[in-house]
Order: C-alpha cells, then structure tokens, then sequence
C-alpha cells in the first residue's frame, strides 16, 4: 500500500471514530438511497427477464383474434396461403365458464372451495402444438390424460390448490370430475389484468366439455410470424378481410408484453422514484456534514496549505471519507437488494419462469449502483471546492473559511439586517420565542436542510398513498369507462342473452331497493383505419344519466360516440370529428362528442348514443341501490336468480380489475411511509446533533444571562418545529396542485389510457395524519437531542 | 467606597469534582468565601486552579457536588434550574474574557436582551435604563451596530452593560481584559470602577496585577483552595502604582 492511501485509511477511521453519530447517519441514508435504485432496477430486470423467458418457452401469438359464434374455415385456409409471412396458424377451440361453475376439493383433508368470487372468464382448451403453449414450472409443455386438468398458476395462488385436488365443473345439470395434475403458466391469459384464463383438459374430455349446456363455444385465431415487427401490416391486412372471424378482441405480441410488463413495473418504478427522492436527501445531507466539517476543521486546512500541501491533495483526504462512505453504502445496499428483489418478485417467480442469468442481471443493478455512487461522489467533490477558496490567513488567525472579502460582504450584510430589526419595538410577549424565529432567519442557509427533506419526505409519502387511495377508491370507476353506480350486471355469452337481460331489468324496475337502471350493449363494429376497416367495439345506449367523466368534450348524444383516449390517439380523433362506422354491410356516421379514460379492454372503448340494440355481443346492467340497501346482497340475490349473468357491487368490480395495482401501491404506500418518517426523524437528528454542537457558545451565554435550559431547549424545539411543518406543508401543497398531473403524466407515457389522473385522496390521512406524524418525527427528534441539555454543566458550553 | 459590614455572598465548603476524568479531579476543593456587599473582590491564581470553574459554580450555571452558597441571605444551592436562571438573570451579571454576543441583534439589542426578559411588562422602562447604561459606558453612538462592526473594548464595555441592565446585586467578571490591549483594558477597568462606586458588588477573575490593583481585596486560590486573602482598602488614582507593586510582592511569596 502507499503511504498516501494509510494516511487516508487513517484518517476515515479516525474521522469516523471522532463523528460516529453523524458518519453513521449519513450512511444509513446512502444505504437506503442505493438499496432502493438497486432494487428498482433489479425487480425491473428480473421482471422484464421472466416476462421473455416465459415468452421463449410459450411461443405466444404475434397476432390473434378471438370470435364468439360461426366462422369461416376456408377463408382463414386462403388467408394463410396469400400470406407467406406467417410461419404457423392455428385455431384453438375454447369453451368458456363462469367462476362460480367451478369448484374444487381436497380429499386428504376435506378442504374445498369455488371460484365464484372471481370475474375473469375460465376457458377450458386442449394443449396447442406449435405456438401459444402453456407450460409447467419446468418449462415442459404437459399433454393431461383423461381425467386430468391442468389449472393455471393464478387460480393455483388465490385458490391454494395442490396436485391430486379434485376440480369439478358443474354446469346445465351435467358435471365433470377432473384431476389436478399440474400448474400451467399461460403468457397470452396470464397476466393480473388479462380478462380470462384457460384450464388445459385431454381432447377426449374436450368433447365433453363442449357438450355441456352453459358453456360458451368460442376461438381464438392465432398467428406466428416471420418477424414480429409486421405484425401492424398483418393486423390491417386482417381486419380488412371481411371474411374472416372478428367478432371479440384483436391482441397483438406487444400489447401481451406490455400487460405482462404492466402487472410488477409500477412497483418497481415507485421504487426508483423514492430511491431519487432518498438520493436528493442524502445529498443535501451530506452537503451540509461536509459544509460543517468544513467549519470545525478550517485551522487545520489552514495548517496543511501553510505547510505546503495541495488543495487538490487536501481535498483528496477529505474525499477519501465520502468516497468510502458511497461505496461502503452500495454494497451494503446492493446485498439487501437482492434480498428485497426476491421477496418483491415473488409473484413474478409464480407467473413467470425464472429467467436465466445473463450479463443484463448483473450489469443493471451494478450500473444503477454506480449511478448513485459517482453521483454522490461527484456532488461530494463539488461542495469540497471551498477548500480552494479557503485562504491560510484567514483560516489560520479568523478560523474562517471565508476570504477577506466574503468576511466583509457578509459582516455588511448582517448590519443591514440588525439595524432594521429591533427588540425595542417587539410587541410580542415571549422573548426566547422571538429569538428563536431570528435564529431561523440568520441562519436560514444551515436550517434550510430542514424543510427541504421534510418537503421531500412528504411528497415521498404523500405520492404512492395518494396513488392508492385513487385506485382504491369506488370513484375511481369513472377511469375504467364506468359509471358511478353501486351494482354491475354482466349478462354475456350466453344465446338468450337479450332474455335475461329483459327480465333482470324488468325485475330490477320493481325493485324498491334499486333505482336509475342503465343498460348498455357491446356491439362490434369496424372503423376505418390507415390502411382498411378494423374491428370496434361499441358501447351503446342512453347517456342522458350516465356519469362517466370526460378529459375533454362531453357525453354523447344522438348521433354521436365518445371515443376513449387511447381509441382518439389511435385514429387521430378529436371531439367535433365525424367518423364513420361498419356493421355488416351497415353503415353509419357519428361525430366524436368527447373522449373519456379508460384501462379496460387494452384501453380501446367507445361509447355511442341509441336504442339498446338487441342480439348483441354483451351487455352490461348497472344500477344504483336506494336508501342504504346492501349493494353486496343485492348483488348476490340477482346473481343467483340470473344465473348467466355476472352481478357484483361496483365496489368488489373495481377491487378485481385492479387489485393487483392496487395491493402494489398500498405496499408501496406502506413502504414509503416507514421509510419517509425514518429519515426525517434521522435527519432531524444528526442536524441537530450538528447544529447544537456548533450552538454551544451561544447556549452558554444565553444561560448566563439568565435564560433556563428550558427555555434553550424550547427554542430548538420551537425552531425545528416551524421548519419541518413548513417543509411538510410545502410538500403537501406540491403533492396536492402537482403530483397528480405528475403522476398522471407518468402513467399517460406508460400507454394505458389514462392522461389526466386526479387523485381521490382521502383527506384525513393525507392532510391531518400524514403531517402530523411526520411533523411529530422531526419534533420526536428534537426532544431526543435536547433532552441531554439538561442537568449538563452549562459552563461547559462557553468552554467549548 | 471600603468596607461594607453586610453580607451579600456567603460560599460554604464548596467543591466540585468532574468526574468525566480518570480519575475524577477535585477542581474545587472546600472554598469558604464571604463577599460584602459593595465588595470588589478580585481573584487571582495560576492557570488552572479552578478560579473560572468557582464563579460558575457559585452562578449555579453548574452545579456545586458539595457545599453551599447563599445570595443576600438566601441559600441558591438548591433551587431549580429556571429558578436559578432567574436569580442569574435579576440577581447577577456576567462578564467574560471573550464577549459572546447574538449575531442577528444589534448592540442595543443585545443589552436590552436581559432587561426585557426580566421585565417583560415594562419596555419603555428597560430601553431606558439601558440606553442611559449606553450613554454612560460611552457607546451610546454605536447602538445600532452590529457587533462585528465595533472593537474589541467597545464589546466589552457592552458587556458591562448588559450585565448591568437588570440592576443585578452582584457582578462576576472573569478575564475581562484577557483579549485586549492595554488602551482598551483601561477603558474597560475605567468602567468597572465607575460601577465599583456607584454601589454594585463585583468579582473579578484576572491575572494582571494592575487590573487586581482596582479591588479591595485580593484572594489567591490554588488546586481549588482559597490560600490567602489580602485587604487593600479602596483604589485611588494616586495610589495605583504603589498598590500595584504591593500586589506583585505579595503574589511573588504564593510563587505565582
Ligand atoms: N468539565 C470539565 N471536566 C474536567 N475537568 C475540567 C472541566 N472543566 C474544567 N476542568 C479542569 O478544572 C481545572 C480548573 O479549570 P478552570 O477553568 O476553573 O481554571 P482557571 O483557574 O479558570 O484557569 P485559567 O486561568 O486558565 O482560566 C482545570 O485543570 C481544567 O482542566
Ligand atoms: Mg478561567
């Protein structure tokens, strides 16, 4: 080793020594800072590594359409020969099922259950050959004998369903008995927000399944191409063709990726955002310990550049600290990353195979640590530039880092602001206040540390809650293209559908309980697109009363449709346009009224003023309920009478399509919470810590004069109080007027159809007991650090 | 002004010990001190013998591990921390060799700071007093200054007058003039002699035989025991130079 490096060793190790409590602050918030970056970046490789890990080993479609009834065989035959594009296609028979068709028991120990509390739809299907395969944990790609069915992992986890279970599907009188025989992980279906889910069964049971009454026969056309970026050319071709079946919803390779991505990516996001938030923190931190440091030690840099030392080598000693201080925070923070990647990534490791190591698994992490590492290094260099400005003399004789001339600037400066204010005019009563808040005032630069991290602890706070009670909350329907309504009433796929739907309508009319029925019909249509005609769907009925919000323009009236935003973006739409619409050989012109935000079905929806049509697709029943009633019992009391129409509370609707976001940012909101407190409080204390050190004289004189401890202590109290509760009260102003335009815009550039997201905050957590806890934080850590003041020999503070 | 037969501080076997060191040292060690009333006292001793670490303990800044000390008949030793800070803030004045001063308070202010905190209710009462301190003391012109913008006797004498603006019964000076050239320190002892007379009761730490040579008496400590006590009877001009070489002598026999 050289002698300059042990120099610098020593110096660390003493210097550590000498400030434990500030030197070890300071690297809890550069662990925390490097742990979360590290995080962030890992759960982001490992999820976008398993997403094309699984897609290696499934081979999903680049292209499928799904379609409910009658089809053309021979024309998907002479589609496929005028397209030398595709390498394999394929039509995959499917038989759809309600939840509550399905359920199951464990003859060991007698446990049972059902899935009728889950929305998606259960489609039964017979193993693919080429592409869109679902395989086992193992990556093989089982072939279940009679008998056995293989279940997919998402009804595996929330069912808690083992190999041997026996599943029964009981529907129109019939009942089939299967065989849990694995687990089966589905890249097309098996996404948090994918809308259905297939159960694998032999081809023999096929045959029985199809034949069961209740179910709903349906396809999905599926496509591999040559190369994945014609899939927008092969689309346009397709939904061109009349000929071909369209009825149900056209996905494409990137639309699968982008929901597989959607499921874990907010999480990790939240994670690098609070990971820049800790960062800020971390810096402002370390900038004010060098800045002190500084102070305490200018007769000593002083003494160095006397003797004839560098201020590039002085400079080095110093940085030798920081320099150690990051990298020791990074590979602390790197290690409880990969402890933390695997615990946040738990649902992915069960949706996803494992993807294999490769350099990205390593490089990202470490990059995102090098990142946090040259940042503090650099901004660490940058504020030890002051030692050039030190001059010996004036560090030497003064024990100032000031020059001459920054000494006269600011003595002047102070003048000027002694000479306007004045005790002899001071009104107010408490003099140890009034002190206090002049403190505040001349010391503004040191405390300023205060409010800035309490400003960015409660935006850290106030974000991911926010974002949780938004997605929590039964408002936030009208992001989902819904009404503000108590009740949903699925009735689809089904041949009487127009029946039940008449008679729940009916029934619901004389209902007391209920009141305000809408009825809305999912009607296919095709819009003209770029190229040619692409499949539409529509939602039709009367608007008058619906409460569906617009980001712009209004609801639609007759001869008009709405256009959801990402629809508008898609087909360059604006309100006032007109576009025309095809069904069959139908067509018909409507001018664009608004245009709404919406998640479901990818985002792409419209909404169009009439007549409830009959012989459609689907539709949908909402109601509110009167006085009270229960929107749970009402729910199930329909549900049951109508058994092949899907009735839940707008509650229970809203928590199933986004609960898996919805849990993200709750953990998310927890984790910042824990976190956002912890280093106000940490911070509190080691400025204080600082600050009261370089205090001491003063407090000295102050007691000599005649003030008590008490009084002391309460003006520290007083002081830290009225910065952090500015810093918070900043924050939540911020958090309130910009965080959800902020937040918003985030989510508009992920793609999913929401542009303008107001947050639904629930205002006693985020405007009375989030402040106040973070405000009792930063007081919690005044009373720690003061509470030593007293019973101390005051002497010792004019001694210094 | 000589003698005063009353008594207004009254010091019993008083001692400290600071047991942050190993092992704990005995900087105090049984001090029996009266002081009369109009008394200007001065303390001497070698550097280290607890002259600074005996006013705090009588001020009850610190607290005394044994012993006891009365003010004007009244035992402080045991009273509260805000009780104690009261009697400092009405009862005592402080002086030290390094003038500590509020960096965000002009002059005037900074005096007023004691006077408006001991009579909250009587503010025009408190600017006068300290104005004509101010006027008195000679720094009346500079009272709207900041106090980087004064000199070093200027500050002192601002001191003074700080720790006179409450109308304390006694007043403790340690080193006052430590930090200052020979012009300044006569200022500042000009000034503590002008407040000798005018009634007010003082104790002055030093270690300049000519700053001693203000004092009626003389006590010299060492290792935190009074070891003599020497009484001069009031200070006059003519007499400085003699009383001066009188203290020297008598400091020479304690080898000081
Ligand atoms: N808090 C403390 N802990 C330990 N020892 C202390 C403490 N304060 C003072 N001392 C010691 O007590 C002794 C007396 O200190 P003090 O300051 O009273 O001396 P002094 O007579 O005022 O000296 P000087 O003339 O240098 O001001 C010194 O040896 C000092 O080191
Ligand atoms: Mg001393």
């Amino acid at each position: 080793m050289r002698p300059g490096n042990s120099v610098n060793l020593n110096y660390i190790r003493n210097d550590f020594l000498g400030n434990k409590g500030v030197s070890f602050a300071l690297l809890i918030v550069l662990v925390l800072s490097a742990f979360l970056m590290a995080t962030g970046a890992m759960v982001m490789e490992r999820l976008f590594g398993a997403v094309d890990q699984l897609f290696e080993e499934a081979r999903p479609s680049h292209f499928l359409q799904m379609h409910k009834g009658e089809y053309d065989l021979e024309a998907l035959e002479r589609f496929a020969s005028q397209h030398p594009e595709i390498e394999a296609w394929h039509v995959q028979q499917m038989v759809g099922f309600d939840g509550k068709t399905l359920r199951w028991e464990r003859p060991s120990d007698g446990e049972s259950g059902d899935l009728s509390q889950s929305l998606v739809d259960n489609l039964f299907v017979t193993p693919n050959r080429e592409f869109d395969l679902l395989v086992e944990k193992d990556g093989t790609v089982p072939e279940p004998a009679v008998g056995e069915v293989y279940v997919p992992v998402s009804v595996q986890q929330s069912q808690d369903l083992r190999i041997g279970d026996r599943l029964e599907l009981s529907s129109g009188g019939t009942v089939l008995e299967f065989q849990v025989a694995g687990f089966v992980r589905d890249a097309q279906m098996g996404a948090s927000l994918a809308e259905s889910t297939r159960f694998l069964v032999s081809e023999t049971d096929f045959t029985d399944v199809e034949a069961m009454d209740g179910g709903r026969p349906e396809i999905i056309v599926g496509y591999r191409l040559d190369d994945e970026s014609a899939v927008p050319d092969f689309q346009r071709a397709y939904e061109s063709d009349a000929a071909l079946p369209q009825q149900g919803q056209a996905v494409t390779i990137q639309i699968i990726r982008l929901v597989n991505a959607f499921s874990d990516g907010p999480v990790a996001l939240a994670l690098v955002f609070s990971s820049l938030l800790l960062i800020t923190i971390a810096l402002l931190n370390a900038r004010f310990v060098i800045r002190g440091t500084l102070e305490d030690e200018v007769r000593e840099i002083g003494a160095m550049k006397a003797i004839g030392l560098s201020d590039k080598a002085i400079m080095g000693l110093y940085m030798s600290k920081y320099r150690a201080l990051a990298l020791f925070a990074c590979l602390i923070g790197g290690l409880l990353a990969v402890v933390a990647t695997n615990l946040l990534t738990q649902s992915v490791q069960a949706n996803y195979p494992e993807a294999p190591p490769s350099p990205a698994t390593f490089l990202v992490p470490v990059g995102a640590l090098l990142v946090v590492y040259s940042v503090v290094v650099v901004i660490c260099r940058r504020v030890l530039g002051r030692i050039r400005k030190i001059e010996v003399v004036g560090s030497l004789v003064h024990g100032t880092t000031q020059s001459e001339k920054q000494t006269v600037r600011r003595a002047r400066r102070e003048a000027r602001t002694v000479r306007r204010t004045s005790l002899t005019t001071y009104r107010g009563g408490n003099v140890s206040r009034r002190l206090a808040v002049l403190d505040l005032r001349l010391e503004a630069g040191q405390w300023m540390l205060i409010p800035f991290v309490f400003f960015l602890a409660s935006v850290l706070m106030t974000l991911p809650l926010n974002l949780f009670t938004t997605f929590d909350s039964p408002r936030f329907v009208t992001y989902l293209g819904v009404p503000e309504t108590d009740v949903r009433a699925d009735v689809a796929f089904t041949d009487d559908a127009d029946a039940i739907r008449e008679a729940m309508v009916a029934d619901m009319a004389e209902d007391d309980r209920i009141s305000g029925t809408q009825t809305f019909a999912n009607v296919e249509y095709q819009i003209e697109g770029e190229v040619g005609w692409e499949g539409l769907g529509v939602e039709i009925g009367d608007y008058g009363s619906n409460s569906v919000r617009y980001v712009d323009g209004e609801r639609p009236a007759e001869g008009e449709i709405a256009m959801s935003l990402l629809n508008a973006e898609k087909y360059g739409l604006g309100t006032g346009d007109e576009l025309t619409l095809r069904r069959g050989e139908e067509l018909t012109t409507a001018v664009v009224s608004g245009v709404y935000q919406d998640l479901t079905s990818g985002g792409l929806t419209a909404k169009m003023q009439g007549e409830v049509p009959g012989g459609a697709d689907a539709y949908v029943v909402y109601a509110d309920t009167v006085g009270g009633a229960d929107a749970a019992a009402i729910a199930s009391e329909y549900g049951d009478r109508f058994q092949s129409a899907d009735v839940v509370p707008m509650r229970e609707y809203v928590r199933q399509t986004m609960a898996y976001v919805t849990d993200a940012f709750k953990r998310a909101a927890v984790l910042a919470f824990v976190f956002g407190v912890g280093v106000a409080l940490l911070i509190t204390c080691l400025f204080l810590k600082l600050r009261l050190a370089s205090d001491r004289p003063k407090m000295g004189m102050l007691a000599a004069i005649g003030f008590s401890t008490g009084e002391i202590i309460a003006q520290v109290r007083w002081k830290t109080l009225l910065a952090a509760g500015l810093g918070t009260g900043i924050g939540l102003a911020f958090a309130a007027v910009l965080g959800g335009p902020f937040v918003g815009a985030l989510i508009s550039m992920a793609g999913l159809g929401i542009s303008n997201l107001a947050f639904i905050p629930n205002p006693w957590l985020t405007y009375v007991a989030y402040p106040l806890v973070l405000i009792a934080a930063g007081y919690l850590g005044a009373l720690l650090l003061t509470a030593r003041l007293r019973g101390a020999d005051k002497s010792m503070w004019i001694r210094g | 002004m000589s003698h005063t037969h009353n008594v207004i501080l009254e010091c019993t076997d008083l001692s400290k010990t600071f047991y942050s060191t190993e092992p704990p040292t005995d900087v105090l060690d049984g001090i029996d001190l009266t002081v009369g009333d109009g008394e200007f006292l001065v303390v001497m001793g070698a550097s280290g013998s607890g002259k600074s670490t005996m006013l705090y303990n009588i001020s009850g800044m610190d607290r005394p591990t044994g012993g006891r000390v009365a003010l004007g008949g009244k035992e402080i030793t045991s009273l509260t921390d805000a009780e104690m800070s009261r009697v400092r803030l009405t009862g005592m004045g402080f002086i030290f060799q390094q003038a500590y001063f509020l960096k965000n308070l002009n002059i005037q202010d900074n005096i007023l700071l004691p006077a408006l905190k001991a009579t909250p209710k009587d503010r025009t009462g408190a600017v006068k007093r300290v104005d004509d301190l101010m006027e008195r003391f000679g720094i009346a012109h500079i009272k709207r200054h900041g106090i980087t913008q004064i000199s070093g006797g200027q500050l002192q004498r601002a001191s003074i007058c700080r720790a006179l603006a409450t109308e304390p019964a006694i007043l403790f000076a340690d080193e006052p003039t430590g930090a200052l050239n020979s012009t300044m320190t006569a200022e500042v002892m000009d000034a503590l002699t002008s407040v000798h007379r005018a009634g007010t009761t003082i104790v002055l730490v030093t270690h300049d035989p000519a700053c001693a040579a203000r004092g009626d008496r003389v006590v010299y400590l060492r290792d935190g025991q009074i070891l003599d006590s020497h009484a001069m009877g009031a200070w006059t001009e003519e007499g400085a130079e003699r009383r001066e070489d009188d203290i020297f002598a008598w400091l020479a026999k304690k080898g000081f």
